[in-house]
């Protein structure tokens, strides 16, 4: 290594002539710095846009929503943010009231009468809300309300007039919401921490138009100063709201925590950093080659760097010699990666004749005994990912650690034996396609679920790649129902299981979540049964019976959850969170050298 | 220039990515569908949508970028001249360098420094770009080689702190390109040695610097300067993609990356016309230039 660094030495100032200096940062340059990395870019601001992790990571930290979660409690508990307390709910559950923080501000911005930031009121959350039932906004959140809130969907048909007043979204008075619902919806409190539910003033909107969502205009705890296409750059909002950092309530937990540094937040008011930078990083290699370097904080640790930081698999740990230099976390993600049969499709799912009907569903229950989770596990997630049957993810509650697993060991001489005992062979199994979005990875889940079927018996030229351009190309032939064979991922938007079911609730059909087009009448009974639920023994019950008709109709392979690995400097004290909680961990960053300096 | 334009845009309406998908929410209706799809203008008849877009061409009004709302005019005026000045060190460095090297396995050809010239050149080209790349980042940027200078980043300000974020990727261009630019300046200056003047040249004895410089590259200006001509507009457009994406460079290659895997079309539209107009242009620059480097083209 000597020799080499010797060598490189003599030869970059001849080659580059001369190193060049980092650039000066001048006598301003403020004291805590915090540099994020993330894996991927958001696209617009604006939070009616805010589909992806990383737009909605970025949004919530410059807008202000009503609910978050907790910092640091797990299971996710939520926690009133502009809201002034938790939502006042009617005995039928279909009348929420919602008090707001009085005296928060937006920042200032020329949108406003003399470039002064307003005070938020309550009509400022009904306008955002109902921007997303105004097609001009190309919002991408209405699904969250659509049908749920009273007169919302009519508002819209009606035309979307902003002057026009929705029975079930009202401002009472300027600091009280009140929203009617059409049916009880447990999960309407979830659906306000999302940046989708973040509040926006019509005088920014009116006056950016679709350029807000490049110069958002929000209340949140900081102020995006830069902007492109590698990172965003945000500074402290100076005119924060103070709210005094509280241990206990945000579910601070000495033995799992105390090591973090976070006990001499207590009092203080976030956010702790003067500016917080986020670096979109998509390529692995870059990303632990910058974090190596100290250029950023915190890293998604790529899987090609699992070997060179990990001393043991099970559980994650980190070698000693990092342990000193890097906080670490290892997390299972609030998701999974399934393979959909395409059920609206004879060749595999639901057929008009009983007798095929039958033989397609041994053909599918079949492919799930062929297909060998250990080795995708191996192959793909470092053997570190959960494989669970059916659609109830280790993450939720009702996951069934005792239950059924038959559904994802596999088993050849039981899937030879039915395809037999129905009469498939190689002459009379259907070509199937396999569809995935153009990668490198996608190609190789392909190869690897071809050959894992062809163990089985299934002839190799007839699983055949259906490969396009890009994910909304891909999208948009399943969801026309193009694919028989769609591989793909779900995010969880909330934690509660409900959002894990309805992915094959009947109506939910293309081009809705179920992209499997699955309708059993006794799953979508047990749905509506339990829509009103919230989480309880009866609503777990009824789940489970729902993910065992699942298996049993084998509509799906299913599923594993990746375990996720995050490495962070230890300058600062935080804990890093990258599903429910989101960007709003980052408020809380502080540099660990300053709390210890603290009094 | 309609030609290209219409044909450009023919591919994109009917080929190129579609964001329908991209701005629909969970759970969408047809209705939602067809709203998305009006919103983004994809109901409009072609033709009305293809003189749509040259008046936009012209007068420079492109709209704004469906993914973040920034007009694209502006974006294309930030991304620009940064890759612009990431790529040209690299550009220049790696065809000066290319040059020379041709020129001395040309005049050795057959010899030894021919080989060696040559061998290292394929092995230059078949080292992928991403490996250069991380290899380079390694060796110059992190604690595990030398960390001179920064892995990622673009804050520019000064010549100083220019040679410092543009150093790292310059070198991983010219390594990268240096394979390709020796051995197609190699075979045209061999070319060149081999004409009857040359070897005249060689009778009246002149000086291996004036047989090359004065008249061996002179000579071989024309397939030289159609060469660079050529490269410039995919340099400047499509160049720097890796480099911008592995060095955290907020240019054009990036930006047009990311609208190709979104389907933003205000963005590939303004990218595809302008590499169009770059062409016509570097083709008609191309043109002058050989009537300066040799006269007889210019004449009826």
């Amino acid at each position: 290594m000597l020799k080499i660094k010797i060598l490189l030495i003599l030869l970059v100032p001849l080659m580059a002539g001369g190193c060049g200096q980092p650039p000066a940062t001048g006598d301003v340059s403020p004291a805590k710095i915090y540099r994020h990395a993330m894996d991927g870019a958001p696209g617009s601001l604006d939070p009616a846009q805010a589909a992806s992790i990383y737009a909605n990571f970025v949004v919530v930290n410059i807008y202000d929503t009503l609910y978050r979660y907790k910092y640091l409690a797990r299971p996710y508990q939520l926690q009133p943010n502009l809201a002034a307390a938790m939502p006042e709910i009617s005995e039928d559950g279909l009348e929420v009231t919602i008090r707001l923080r009085q005296g928060v501000h937006f920042i200032n911005d020329p949108a406003f009468e003399d470039g002064t930031g307003r005070e938020i009121k309550a009509h400022d959350f009904v306008y955002s809300i109902k921007r997303h039932f105004d097609p001009v906004t190309r919002a991408q959140g209405a699904w969250l309300w659509q049908q749920r809130i009273e007169g919302l969907d009519r508002w819209k048909a009606e035309g979307s007039d902003y002057d026009l007043e929705v029975s079930g979204l009202r401002a009472l008075d300027d600091y009280t919401v009140q929203i009617r619902l059409t049916r009880p919806f447990p999960q309407l409190i979830h659906t306000l921490t999302q940046g989708f539910a973040a509040i926006v003033p019509r005088e920014a909107v009116e006056k950016y138009g679709q350029m807000l969502a490049s110069h958002p205009v929000g209340s949140g705890p900081f102020m995006l100063t830069s902007r492109d296409s590698v990172r965003v750059v945000m500074v402290r909002n100076p005119h924060y709201r103070k709210e005094p950092f509280d241990l206990a309530d945000e579910g601070f937990d000495h033995a799992i925590h105390e090591a973090w540094g976070l006990q001499k937040l207590q009092g203080k008011s976030p956010p702790f950093l003067d500016q917080l930078e986020i670096e979109f990083i998509n390529e692995g290699a870059a990303r632990w080659n910058a974090f190596s370097a100290g250029e950023v904080d915190f890293i998604k640790v790529p899987v090609s760097q699992f070997d060179s930081i990990l001393s043991r698999r099970e559980p994650p740990q980190l070698k000693p010699e990092l342990a000193e230099r890097f906080h670490f976390e290892a997390s299972s993600e609030s998701g999974f990666i399934y393979t959909n049969f395409n059920m609206a499709d004879e060749r595999i799912g639901y057929h008009p004749d009983p007798g095929q009907d039958r033989r397609n569903q041994a053909l599918r229950c079949a492919m799930v005994k062929a297909f060998d989770w250990t080795r995708s596990n191996e192959t793909f997630f470092y053997k570190i990912g959960r494989v669970f049957p059916g659609v109830l993810t280790p993450a939720v509650p009702e996951y069934d650690a005792a239950g059924d697993t038959s559904y994802i060991q596999r088993d050849l001489e039981g899937a030879r034996q039915l395809l037999a005992e129905n009469g498939w062979n190689e002459e009379t199994l259907p070509v199937l396609e396999y569809g995935f979005p153009n990668g490198v990875t996608e190609r190789q889940s392909f190869e690897q679920f071809r050959n894992f079927m062809t163990d089985a018996g299934y002839p190799a030229d007839k699983i055949r790649p259906l490969i396009f351009a890009t994910y909304g190309d891909y999208q948009r032939a399943y969801s026309a129902g193009k694919v028989p064979l769609i591989n793909s991922s779900w995010t969880m938007d909330y934690p509660d299981a409900e959002n894990l079911v309805q992915l094959y609730y009947g109506p939910n059909a293309s081009p809705g979540t179920n992209s499997a087009n699955y309708n059993n009448p006794e799953y979508n009974r047990l749905y509506e049964a339990s829509i009103a639920m919230h989480e309880s023994p009866e609503r777990t019950a009824i789940y489970r019976q729902m993910n065992q008709l699942l298996m049993e109709d084998c509509a799906s392979i299913t599923g594993i959850s990746r375990t996720l690995l995050f490495m962070w400097n230890k300058d600062f004290a935080m804990k890093p969170d990258r599903s429910f909680l989101g960007g709003y961990f980052m408020r809380f960053v502080d540099l660990a050298e300053s709390l210890n300096d603290a009094p | 220039m309609l030609g290209v334009t219409f044909i450009s845009f023919l591919l994109m309406v009917y080929f190129g990515p579609d964001k329908t998908y991209e701005l629909l929410g969970k759970n969408p209706t047809e209705e939602q569908i067809r709203e998305v799809r009006h919103e983004l203008g994809y109901d409009r008849p072609f033709l009305v949508r293809y003189g749509d877009y040259l008046r936009e061409l012209v007068t420079f009004d492109l709209g704004l970028s469906d993914s973040n709302g920034e007009p694209v005019a502006a974006i294309l005026a930030r991304t620009l001249p940064v890759s612009l000045a990431l790529v040209l060190p690299g550009f220049v460095i790696g065809n000066l360098l290319g040059l020379a090297l041709g020129l001395l396995a040309a005049w050795y050809r057959g010899k030894w420094l021919d080989k060696l010239v040559m061998s290292a050149s394929v092995v230059g080209m078949s080292i992928s770009f991403i490996v250069i790349i991380i290899g380079l980042q390694i060796l110059l940027c992190t604690p595990y080689g030398l960390n001179l200078f920064p892995v990622r980043g673009w804050q520019v300000d000064g010549p100083g702190s220019y040679l410092y974020y543009v150093t790292v990727p310059t070198l991983a261009l010219v390594l990268v390109t240096l394979g390709y630019n020796t051995r197609f300046y190699r075979a045209v200056m061999a070319e060149e040695i081999e004409r009857d003047h040359i070897r005249t040249l060689r009778a009246y004895g002149a000086s291996p610097a004036e047989q090359l410089f004065k008249h061996v590259l002179k000579n071989s200006l024309v397939p030289v300067l159609t060469r660079i001509m050529f490269s410039i507009p995919f340099v400047v457009i499509s160049g720097s993609l890796l480099l911008e994406s592995y060095f955290g460079i907020p240019g054009i290659g990036l930006v047009t990356f990311n609208a190709i895997t979104s389907g933003d079309q205000p963005i590939l539209k303004a990218v595809v016309g302008l590499t169009g107009i770059l062409f016509v242009v570097a083709l008609m620059i191309n043109d002058m230039l050989y009537s300066l480097v040799d006269p007889r083209i210019a004449r009826p």
